[in-house]
């Protein structure tokens, strides 16, 4: 539904709820909507032809429910910008959601204007779906965007555009649209507010100046969405227009890329999941793995796995990531699973080295731990196991016929890749050094 | 398309392409469900995959997809062109406000239009599956008939007329299932699969000494071991886990029950013990007869901080049943100990540290009373802390 009007006012009476005199009321010719999703904040920019006389002219500008922000809103001609002056904005009293300006013209005539504004209501989120091969070793993963139009606002053929990255905004827009005086009473941080805006709103028409010009869309393949970087944000451009109406949400494709080369790992490490498996997918966003393009914004993906047989799927797992620079590392915790088993038992446990203090009490002993690991692939094809033990100390040391890994003070990592259908066991005998016994451990090692 | 009031998943080809939220017009063309998978391989989640039919005209059309009633993860929502998918292209979806809804916007490249198959698949709560077991072992107790059912329930909300229920192995199923319809099919049934009796007598579980518990039996748990491999008839796949209900041929044509248990997944090559009850014929007692402290180190204080222990432990085992059996008997030390070889009068194996198992062979019983065998261990345990 339409809640932006626009009234060219023949009169001029001052008070808007005087009754009012309409001339035109001119329709939107284009809009653009830079839509952020760390922040509930979404930049409009709209044109509209006006009519102007020469002389003041009036205009009035209402906005009822709707989430636009009163003190964003920004009106520049488009032609004659040298004969068009914005006298001022005018907020009347006792009447909410409407702006009079005041516009001084030299000219008779259509004029294009450029209306901004911000308003909240409008967000957008990525999620995935990624196809696993059947013998896992690739992935096809498709990005969407899924935009929803809370704001109130219809917007129709509107140059959509998902801006990546975290805006720093020091007032909710909701708020701001919903406060009864625009900029609040004297007495409240009005002044404040007034200058963060401003700032907030040029970065803004900085990155709108890089826009892709609009047109038509091409209306019988996919749209493509053009990603470029823009200061510390990434632009995402939908190709051609999009209408999204008030209360719906639409998905978009945003990429689609087969044959992503993956690594399937499997995790171990009781601090961080507890006593069970759990399964991880990794891949890098760098071109080597068909990708690196741009970054990918977090977001949830849903993983499945393609059995081959008429393109019928499983459902493998989902997880959710955060944002992935390019040529950083993606990795997916598909959760715990049962069919690969890491099974640590202690086998043996002495004490010794035993030393007291000056009262003859105990402060310090060495442990030493004899542990056994059963390692279990109970899949059909081969899998990548890697277990963490932490000792909880620093001062340890280690002998086993395994090869492991110094992760740091107090954590090793064993690594290991076990065909299907196989297990392995392996040992390792731990000694740590308690208390005063430190001493032990660092005559033995430095 | 069926129009009763249980077809709850909608399927609309709209012809007006202008879609308002006042007015959507959802309508005309509907087509009717073709082959559907419900797949069961993963435990927490259950994808539907479903075929339908969809006429398109050249250019763009739209189709509407809606739920009611049924709980579908929305963003698990595919569409899986199938005939030509060079020519057929899902441009975009919209999800209408305030409805259990989706709009695909599907373009066709071909001035004829397609009758064009298509996959949709999505998760759907609340339909799973159980497993459950059914054994009936022999007199003997040597082999047990096996069957495991395939449980189906259907609380989705939606009717399903006719799918293939597909698990992660073994063969599928075409069945119907209805809204708050179960269906138990039967998965696999093994008639001769090996089993070995266990009792399990574990000093960290069960009372000691019977004598302490006057007029009540101190029963030793009984389990029938079966081992998921080619050499017990199975093997071929992970057995899910369930509940297992366990009976016994009578030898006149009958059975009895045994006990029922409820048994973990079993992977390939790992076995199950089903706990089916507790015997009363196997009867142990163990005593601590020594505990003495040793090696006491004081402090300055003359507080005692640390010291050793000499434990000595005698178990009795008396079998009272007409056939021999060995009994599992765990038992468990804590901290820091030794026990030379020579201070124990049987083999056992260390599960862990404090873990102790010992398989002990119990002949029958004798003409005039049980059987009987004793345990002895003596060991220390070490820097015990006050």
């Amino acid at each position: 539904m339409k809640k932006l009007l626009i009234l060219i006012l023949a009169l001029i009476p001052a008070v808007a709820s005087a009754k009012i005199d309409l001339s035109t009321l001119p329709t939107r010719d284009t809009v653009q909507l830079t839509i952020y999703n760390s922040a509930d904040l979404t930049l409009a920019r709209e044109s509209r032809q006006l009519t102007l006389k020469e002389g003041i002219n009036k205009l009035q500008f209402s906005w009822a429910n709707t989430l636009i922000d009163p003190t964003s809103l920004e009106m520049i001609p488009l032609n004659d910008a040298g004969n068009i002056t914005i006298q001022d904005l005018t907020f009347p009293p006792r009447v909410r959601n409407l702006g009079l300006w005041n516009i001084e013209s030299e000219v008779t005539g259509r004029v294009p204007m450029e209306i901004t504004y911000l308003t909240s209501g409008i967000t957008w989120r990525a999620f995935y779906m990624g196809t696993l091969s059947k013998d896992e070793e690739t992935m096809q993963l498709a990005g969407y965007v899924r935009v929803t139009n809370n704001s109130g606002e219809d917007y129709e053929n509107a140059q959509t555009r998902l801006v990546v990255g975290k805006v720093n905004i020091i007032d909710q827009i909701a708020n701001l649209a919903q406060r009864q005086y625009p900029y609040d009473k004297p007495g409240a941080h009005s002044e404040m507010l007034f200058s963060s805006y401003i700032t907030k709103s040029s970065n803004m028409r900085g990155m709108a100046v890089a826009a892709a010009p609009m047109k038509r869309m091409a209306r019988s393949k996919a749209k493509e969405i053009k990603k470029e970087g823009l200061s510390e944000y990434f632009l995402y451009t939908i190709d051609g227009t999009e209408t999204i109406e008030n209360q719906w949400s639409k998905r978009l494709p945003s990429f689609d890329t087969k044959d992503i080369p993956v690594v399937n790992l499997y995790k171990y490490n009781e601090q961080m999941y507890g006593r069970s498996v759990s399964r991880f997918l990794s891949f890098k966003n760098d071109t080597k793995h068909k990708l690196g393009k741009e970054p990918i914004p977090g977001g949830t993906m849903k993983v499945y796995r393609d059995l081959q047989e008429n393109k019928h799927l499983s459902y493998t797992g989902a997880s959710s990531f955060k944002y992935i620079p390019v040529n950083e590392k993606v990795e997916l915790n598909l959760g715990p699973v049962q069919n690969v088993v890491v099974k640590p038992t202690m086998m043996n446990l002495i004490t010794k080295d035993y030393r007291y203090n000056n009262s003859g009490n105990i402060n310090g002993w060495t442990e030493v731990k004899t542990m056994k690991l059963e390692v279990k692939n109970t899949r059909d094809v081969p899998v990548k196991i890697e277990i963490k033990r932490n000792f909880n100390t620093t001062y340890w040391e280690i002998e086993t016929a395994q090869k492991y890994e110094k992760v740091d003070k107090d954590t090793i990592k064993f690594t290991m890749t076990l065909k299907p259908r196989t297990e392995k066991t392996f040992q390792y005998e731990l000694t740590t050094y308690k208390n005063e016994n430190y001493k032990i451990w660092k005559q033995r090692n430095q | 398309m069926k129009t009763t009031t249980k077809t709850i998943l909608v399927i609309a080809m709209l012809l007006a392409l202008t879609i308002t939220a006042q007015a959507r017009i959802k309508m005309v063309a509907l087509p009717e469900r073709a082959d559907t998978i419900i797949r069961l391989d993963n435990p927490n989640a259950t994808l539907i995959e479903e075929e339908r039919v969809l006429t398109l005209q050249a250019g763009l059309n739209k189709v509407d997809f809606s739920w009611k009633a049924v709980s579908i993860d929305a963003d698990s929502i595919r569409l899986t062109v199938l005939d030509h998918p060079s020519k057929v292209k899902l441009l975009n979806v919209s999800y209408p406000p305030g409805e259990a809804a989706l709009v695909w916007e599907v373009a066709c490249d071909n001035k004829d239009g397609y009758a064009e198959t298509v996959r949709i698949s999505y998760l759907l709560r609340n339909i799973d599956r159980l497993v459950t077991y059914k054994a009936i072992a022999d007199k003997e107790e040597t082999k047990v008939n096996l069957k495991s059912y395939l449980v189906l329930r259907n609380f989705s909300g939606e009717d399903f007329d006719k799918v293939e229920v597909k698990l992660d192995y073994g063969k599928s199923f075409n069945k119907g299932i209805d809204h708050e319809e179960t269906k138990q099919m039967l998965f696999f049934g093994k008639p001769e699969v090996p089993i070995t009796k266990i009792w399990t007598w574990d000093s960290g579980k069960l009372q000691w000494d019977p004598e302490n518990t006057p007029g009540k039996n101190i029963g030793v748990p009984v389990s029938y071991r079966i081992k998921n491999d080619k050499k017990s008839k199975l093997g071929e796949y992970a057995l899910w886990g369930g509940k297992a209900r366990i009976f016994q041929d009578d030898g006149s044509n009958s059975t009895i029950f045994l006990g029922e248990d409820r048994t973990g997944l079993v992977p390939v090559g790992e076995k199950t013990e089903l706990y089916i009850g507790d015997s009363r014929d196997i009867v142990v007692t163990q005593r601590k007869m020594n505990e003495t402290r040793t090696n006491e180190i004081k402090n300055n204080a003359d507080r005692l901080i640390m010291y050793d222990m000499d434990e000595t432990v005698v178990a009795k085992i008396e079998n009272f049943k007409d056939k021999p059996a060995t009994l599992t008997m765990i038992q468990r030390i804590p901290g820091e100990w030794e026990m030379k070889d020579s201070n124990v009068n049987m083999k056992y194996e260390k599960i862990n540290a404090n873990t102790l198992k010992f398989e002990i062979t119990l002949p029958a019983r004798e003409k005039d009373g049980p059987a009987k065998k004793e345990l002895k261990m003596k060991y220390t345990r070490r820097h015990i802390r006050r």
